[in-house]
């Protein structure tokens, strides 16, 4: 037991000493630090923002400074504090920060090193309910101002916590024409808890959407007492001619004083929400206030002298042209570019570039707009408008032109660059021109790492083509194989009709061969079925096929007169011309001897007949 | 005799061609001086016409070693990767398309006299037909000949450096990839101005004309 405990003391010192050693280091650096509690609170609320010094005091601490926060040093205090065993002294700057309005506020850190902090500050809830000035329940609040003089063109509320002032710089506008102008609403520091958009009164005005940014806020003093300014910088547009009165429309949520003012003496001697929080001494109420009423005259663009090419920019504008590069080859992209410079309504700013440009293919143009001011009234919209030469030479594009009114000069403009002049070189994808050049050019030097291991140049040949695409695909040369094949053709079909006489007469015999064998087996059938009538009339068809065939008739035309008239002197064949008609109308019989007898006459007719 | 015969076909075929329609017509193509031309890109140091011009080279004298070599060479030095020839066009690219031109038209007139001399019933029929099966070969050798030389005459080698290819035929296309110089790709239709290209990994996209020269110039 006692070893352990002095091993432990052991242990301890050891741990001191290293602690010891290690506290020189942060001794030596200064650390400043801030903290905020709470880091979210509602508006009227405040937090305390403690900066603490560890070291020995001297560091520079710079107060910050955050538009929309109060900073007030409430205390300065000196503590000895115990870090890991060193007493170290510490120096605490606490500060009370009072919101003036609600959001999310970064305070930048004190030194340069160390942390920023962020505090939330929360709208009030609930404050439609509040109790609404001139009710019976609610007395009415004193004011907060009394007297004194108030800026030009500012109105305040009734209770002074705030107004709104509009500023346009001209009065006689156009249709379409934009025209940038300013809000401005001022607040009471500590009595607007909830602010609103602006808009603008009447149907026919329109807003940019620059109004939706963030507005600028400043700070400035109104008949004696601080107000907290927000700015918002846009532009309108009206769309139908006429007057209309022009003002805009704040909404907001005040604090209204419950209290009589006697009661509240020393709020008002401070004139600070902490106090008012803290005695419960306001309600928050919700508010439209108006900027004083102005005129505006809205005409109509005039009819006479509108360019073709107008399509409604208004304004003041300039244009200049450009193209790169101004060194190319037929083929590459060009770009053209056109920019117009001015101010006035640049959504309206449009052009079409180049259209139709011969040797050129043109394509649609693109555009892009960059701002000089947050409403985008000024600034320089680019139109870029891809190019491609087809012909190589030097090029000449014909210059640009915009149209624009001009509502200081009440009249269109026309505004115009210069023609560019373009240098076009052939394209090394279609240029073989340069092979005779390059390659009488092109004897290897020492410099060319990249031909080390290339192998010698060839001997020019004489033997060259006017094309690269393969002889037995060019048309003037495919002409010559199909001739040949047309002459082999004709050839051919010549020699087969002048052998067709002989052949002709050959199928016809082997036609008249197949019907005799034919007319022999069908009366062959007959006998055996002992049908003479069959018989003969196969016998006078197997006759007629071999007879025409013979004397070139059509068998029909081989009737039993033709047979007399030819063969007078063949009496078997004018017999089966008679039995067949004869045994068509009358039954003869026949017995087997007198069917052999006449089948071996017609067969030896037949093939007597054949053989001719 | 040999001799003879051969310039006079060669004269024919000349002949055949000879009528200029282009410019580039005026001048000609040899694969000599190809080849010089294609050395002598490549000692500038521009890759992509000596690889186009190699392969035109290629086109008029396929196997001669030193374009292939060369070629292979300048390849190698872009990083870019060889297309592997298979054994089917190592065969049918023997000789020249133009030398096969005339192959393919004495296999015709060996096939048409071999008919002619069947349909007239002549002797020596083994001859004839002899000559009629060496005359399709002959025909069927520059058929092949064509087959395997029609990917080439629609291809096109890369001749700038970093070329974007664009999803449409515009020169604002957003651009799908970068082709490097001395890539050869299959061109597959022409818009205004552009190439519809396809890789050899077939990837597709549209290129500008003046970045890609076709192997087979268009007329």
């Amino acid at each position: 037991m006692s070893t352990r405990r002095t091993h432990g003391r052991w242990l301890m010192a050891i741990a001191g000493m290293v602690l010891a050693l290690a506290t020189p280091a942060i001794a030596d650096d200064p650390l400043v630090y801030a903290t905020i509690q709470p880091p979210q609170i509602m508006l009227g609320e405040s937090a305390m923002f403690t900066i603490t010094n560890l070291g020995d005091g001297t560091a520079p601490i710079t107060m910050p400074v955050v538009s929309g926060l109060k900073f007030e040093i409430v205390a300065r205090t000196r503590q000895i504090e115990l870090i890991n065993g060193t007493t170290l002294p510490s120096y605490a700057t606490v500060v009370r920060v009072t919101p003036q309005m609600a959001g999310i506020f970064t305070i930048p850190g004190v030194t340069p090193k160390s942390q920023p902090v962020v505090l939330q500050v929360n709208s009030l809830p609930g404050s439609g309910g509040a109790l609404r000035p001139g009710s019976p329940q609610a007395p009415k609040p004193p004011p907060i101002l009394a007297g004194g003089s108030i800026p030009k063109g500012v109105r305040l509320t009734e209770d002074g916590s705030a107004y709104v002032r509009m500023s346009v710089p001209k009065r006689e506008v156009y249709v379409g024409e934009s025209v940038p102008f300013e809000i401005e609403v001022g607040m009471r520091s500590g009595f607007v808890t909830r602010i609103g958009l602006p808009k603008l009164t009447g149907d026919e005005i329109t807003l940019n959407s620059s109004l939706l940014r963030e507005p600028e806020r400043s700070e400035t003093m109104v008949d004696g007492q601080a107000f907290v300014v927000l700015t918002w910088h846009s532009a309108l547009l009206v769309v139908k001619p006429g007057s209309f009165p022009l003002s805009a429309v704040v909404p907001l949520t005040v604090k209204i004083r419950t209290r009589p003012r006697r009661e509240s003496a020393l709020d008002d001697q401070f004139g600070d929400p902490f106090w008012q929080n803290f005695f419960g001494a306001s309600v928050p109420k919700d508010i439209d206030v108006e900027s004083p009423p102005q005129e505006l005259k809205v005409m109509e663009l005039p009819a006479a002298g509108r360019p073709a090419d107008f399509h409604g920019a208004i304004g003041t504008f300039a244009i200049e042209s450009d193209i790169s590069p101004v060194k190319a080859e037929v083929g590459d992209p060009l770009t053209l570019r056109m920019r117009v410079v001015g101010s006035g309504t640049f959504d309206r700013v449009d052009s079409a570039m180049l259209d139709h440009v011969e040797q050129w293919k043109t394509y649609p143009p693109k555009s892009t707009f960059t701002s000089n001011d947050p409403m985008g009234h000024k600034g320089e919209k680019v139109f870029e408008q891809p190019l491609i030469a087809s012909k190589p030479g030097i090029q000449t594009l014909p210059a640009l032109s915009f149209s624009y009114f001009d509502p200081i000069a009440k009249r269109y403009e026309t505004a115009h660059s210069p023609p560019l002049s373009v240098t076009i070189s052939p394209s090394l994808a279609d240029s073989t021109q340069m092979a005779p050049q390059l390659a009488g050019n092109a004897a290897p030097t020492s410099a060319d790492k990249s031909a080390d291991g290339l192998k010698p140049d060839h001997a020019p040949s004489d033997i060259s083509m006017s094309s690269l695409i393969p002889l037995y695909l060019q048309p003037r040369f495919l002409a010559l194989p199909s001739l040949l094949a047309l002459a082999f053709a004709a050839a051919w079909v010549g020699v087969r009709r002048r052998k067709n006489p002989a052949e002709r007469v050959a199928a016809r015999d082997r036609t008249a061969w197949r019907a005799t064998k034919r007319a022999l087996a069908q009366m062959e059938a007959a006998a055996r079925a002992d049908n003479p009538a069959l018989f003969f009339n196969s016998a006078r068809a197997g006759l007629q096929q071999a007879l025409a065939a013979r004397w070139q008739l059509v068998p029909d035309e081989v009737t039993a007169a033709e047979v007399q008239a030819r063969l007078s002197d063949d009496d078997d064949i004018h017999q089966v011309f008679a039995f067949a008609d004869e045994s068509r109308y009358s039954g003869r019989d026949l017995d087997s001897t007198d069917f052999a007898r006449w089948m071996r006459v017609v067969r030896q007719r037949l093939i007597s007949t054949q053989s001719r | 005799m040999k001799n003879g015969a051969r310039s006079a076909a060669f004269a024919l075929g000349l002949a055949l061609m000879a009528a200029p329609v282009h410019a580039e017509s005026a001048q000609g193509f040899s694969a000599a001086g190809l080849y010089n031309l294609a050395n002598a890109y490549a000692r500038q140091g521009k890759p992509g016409m000596a690889v186009l011009n190699y392969q035109r080279a290629s086109l008029l004298s396929p196997n001669s070693p030193d374009i292939d070599a060369n070629l292979s060479y300048v390849r190698a030095s872009s990083h870019v990767p060889a297309p592997t020839r298979s054994r089917f066009d190592r065969v049918v690219r023997i000789a020249s398309p133009f030398a096969l031109s005339w192959i393919g038209v004495m296999g015709l007139v060996l096939v048409g006299v071999g008919a002619l001399a069947s349909a007239l019933e002549l002797r020596h029929r083994w001859m004839r037909r002899l000559g009629v099966l060496l005359g399709i070969c002959m025909i069927g050798l520059t058929v092949a000949n064509g087959i395997a030389l029609w990917p080439m005459l629609h291809e096109g080698v890369v001749i700038t450096a970093a070329t974007p290819v664009r999803v449409s035929p515009v020169p604002m296309g957003d651009s799908l990839f970068v082709l490097p110089e001395a890539e050869t790709v299959n061109i597959a239709a022409e818009h205004e101005g552009f190439l519809l290209i396809q890789t050899r990994a077939g990837r597709t996209g549209w290129v500008s004309r003046s970045n890609v020269a076709s192997v087979v110039p268009r007329r």
